[in-house]
């Protein structure tokens, strides 16, 4: 019987490779020109083509948090909400993948769900690049912002290089969103504390010889789901200090340009039955405190 | 204590004790809106009158408790008739009729899922800051009539931002500034009720809800016609506060007039969401059920800050934790029309 396979060139992989190299816009890695990924951090390609093509170098955003944070909600929906509201803020998001992120959010909350965990593997991750005009601003900023796994995350903080995106990202970022559950916080769990301090401690050991220490770069706190914790909205800052003492200490010694906020998509939720368990469903859409934090770091950006 | 004295310790104190009558009330043209949510002006007084019970509920806008069908035979003709001018001005008549309760708008009617409402009279406006204040300085936290026998014990706990008995948001018993003629708004389901059972109204069922601000229309062969929003099947965020509309916060209850519904309700869609009286039934737009995570009321409308407009129609409902105080959640007041006397026993 015969057996069909394919046996690539090795000279033309070889020139592929070696030739016309296009470097990976997070990592610095050659990649072919037609790669869709990093083949080093799988970071998507089309980030480097993009700010090759306008001739403008996006600053790097990161978003930090642990699983079930609510990073997607929340990035979605900043997304959505700052391209159908452009009031302080407006975005113009660059190229169609921009869009995906917001439009899985968004379409999941229309429906009464909340969108899908974000996949661990790199090449399932959202990333965004836009446009950000801002009053007192003359000249608009480009952006680009993945949103990572907590779960990735997490592995990369024991294992350190597990997901090599994720050392370069932060060592060029200029700003860093960091999602705490403020539900799981009420509800006396120590593991968002621990997760937040390791986080930290992650963070405080990323050196870029370009970038300025971690301590001097804007860092914001979003106390997630604060909606279904009363006193949250009243003083951010207070109630993680109160229920967080561990990462409020760490912060406190460690970094000097960070603000807390806390922030709610949902109004309230339920559960629904499925077959294996339960799964929370928002009962309706009521965006709070979404664009503040955002706001704040590009007024940081303003100044750096 | 006079005859006029026991009737109204009875009438604020007492369940309501229907009375079938069912007189209709015309509907008053409001021309200039604002006016209607001010305190009523205390014309007309004579000397003798000044102190009175009966004035001191005209002036707290509590002229449900006078038009009550036991208390009404005791009012002048004066008293009656200024009682029923701010019944017209602050309360639309809703008429008898089927109402779809049914979140999914796809769905065929089915003659069996309607529900029959019975004629009602319902807020023109949300309850405001303001008329929310009455409430307070008349002692109503420290009245035990007023609220729920479950919730009694708790009521001290209800409490403003500097200490006071009052609504979450305020300061030491004050509204913020500027803000008398907007919806009160960091108020539990019990504070809503309790409200409403001092002005002599009730809140509002589902169905009554619905019935105000969807116009059901019940065509000959029996099938149902609801409109999406009081003002049509389109949303137009021009009509009502919800996200994108614009003020992003809560507003005047006497703003986005034109969204005012067939029978001259204001802001039934957006601005805030309203207690109703019932529990929240639990099932999502598909009527699939939801398991809750403790025990909620149902709450209508949508409010400034709703993202989604189908969230934000008359046939969505969602629920709240009756203890839960939020800053988009307010209430508007009932009354079933067989509470109400009519003119002519008065006059008989």
């Amino acid at each position: 019987m015969l057996k069909q396979t394919q046996q690539p060139l090795a000279s033309l992989r070889l020139i592929q490779q070696h030739v016309n190299q296009v470097p990976c816009y997070v990592c610095g890695s050659g990649n072919s020109y037609d790669t869709e990924l990093c083949r080093d951090c799988f970071a998507p390609m089309a980030l480097a083509h993009q700010a090759a093509a306008q001739k403008v170098r996006p600053h790097l955003l990161a978003a930090l948090g642990s699983s079930a944070a609510g990073k997607t909600v929340y990035l979605g929906m900043l997304m959505d909400m700052l391209s159908r509201q452009p009031e302080r803020l407006q975005l113009l998001a660059r190229g169609a993948f921009s869009i995906n992120m917001q439009q899985s959010a968004t379409g999941a909350l229309a429906r009464g769900e909340f969108p899908s965990k974000t996949p661990c593997e790199p090449d399932g991750w959202n990333w965004v690049h836009c446009q950000i005009r801002s009053y007192g601003r003359k000249t608009p900023l480009e952006l680009i912002l993945p949103d990572m796994p907590g779960e990735a995350l997490l592995e990369e903080l024991d294992h350190p290089h597990t997901y090599r995106v994720v050392h370069p990202l932060l060592a060029q970022a200029v700003g860093v969103l960091i999602f705490i559950d403020a539900l799981r916080l009420e509800q006396g769990s120590l593991d968002e504390d621990y997760f937040t301090m390791k986080m930290l401690s992650y963070l405080a050991e990323v050196h870029d010889s370009s970038r300025p220490d971690w301590s001097k770069r804007p860092i914001a706190f979003v106390l997630t789901k604060a909606d279904e914790c009363g006193p949250c909205f009243d003083d951010p800052a207070a109630f993680a200090r109160l229920r967080a003492p561990g990462f409020w200490r760490q912060c406190h010694e460690r970094f000097g340009n960070y603000r807390f906020f806390a922030a709610g998509v949902v109004g309230g939720c339920a559960y629904r039955s499925r077959r294996y368990g339960r799964q929370r469903v928002p009962l309706r859409v009521e965006p709070r405190g979404i664009v503040e934090p955002f706001e704040w770091l590009v007024g940081q950006l303003k100044h750096a | 204590m006079t005859t006029t004295t026991q009737a109204l310790w009875q009438c604020c104190t007492a369940p309501f004790r229907r009375a079938r009558q069912q007189t209709p009330v015309p509907r008053v043209a409001a021309d200039d809106p604002a006016a209607d949510v001010r305190p009523a002006p205390p014309s007309k007084l004579r000397p003798s009158d000044r102190g009175s019970p009966v004035e001191a509920l005209l002036a707290q806008e509590r002229y449900c408790l006078l038009l009550r069908p036991q208390l009404a035979g005791s009012l002048t003709v004066e008293q009656c008739a200024r009682a029923r001018e701010a019944l017209e001005r602050s309360m639309a008549q809703i008429p008898a009729g089927p109402v779809d309760l049914r979140q999914n708008e796809q769905q065929e009617t089915d003659s069996d899922a309607l529900e029959q409402v019975e004629p009602l009279l319902l807020d023109r406006y949300p309850v405001t800051n303001r008329r929310f204040k009455q409430f307070i300085e008349a002692g109503a936290y420290d009245t035990q009539t007023l609220w729920d026998a479950e919730i009694w014990p708790m009521v001290g706990e209800f409490r403003d931002a500097g200490g006071v008995a009052g609504p979450r948001y305020w300061r030491s018993g004050r509204y913020p500034s500027g803000e008398e003629d907007h919806p009160v708004v960091g108020v539990n389901w019990y504070e809503a009720a309790a409200y409403a059972r001092w002005a002599g109204k009730r809140l509002p069922t589902e169905t009554e809800w619905v019935r105000a601000a969807a116009c059901p229309i019940q065509s000959a062969d029996g099938k149902l016609t609801q409109r999406r929003f009081p003002w049509g099947d389109a949303m137009d965020r021009g009509r009502c506060n919800v996200w994108g509309s614009g003020p992003s916060r809560a507003v005047a209850v006497t703003q986005f007039s034109a969204g005012v519904s067939v029978g001259g309700v204001y802001q039934l869609i957006g601005n805030v969401w309203e207690w109703q009286s019932g529990d929240f039934g639990a099932v999502d737009v598909d009527g699939r059920p939801l398991e809750l995570p403790g025990p909620m009321k149902s709450i209508r409308g949508g409010a400034f800050d709703t993202y989604f407009e189908h969230q934000a129609c008359c046939s969505f409902a969602s629920g709240e934790n009756p203890l839960a105080r939020k800053h988009n959640i307010g209430f508007r007041g009932a009354l079933s029309l067989c509470d109400v006397a009519s003119l002519e026993t008065r006059n008989a």
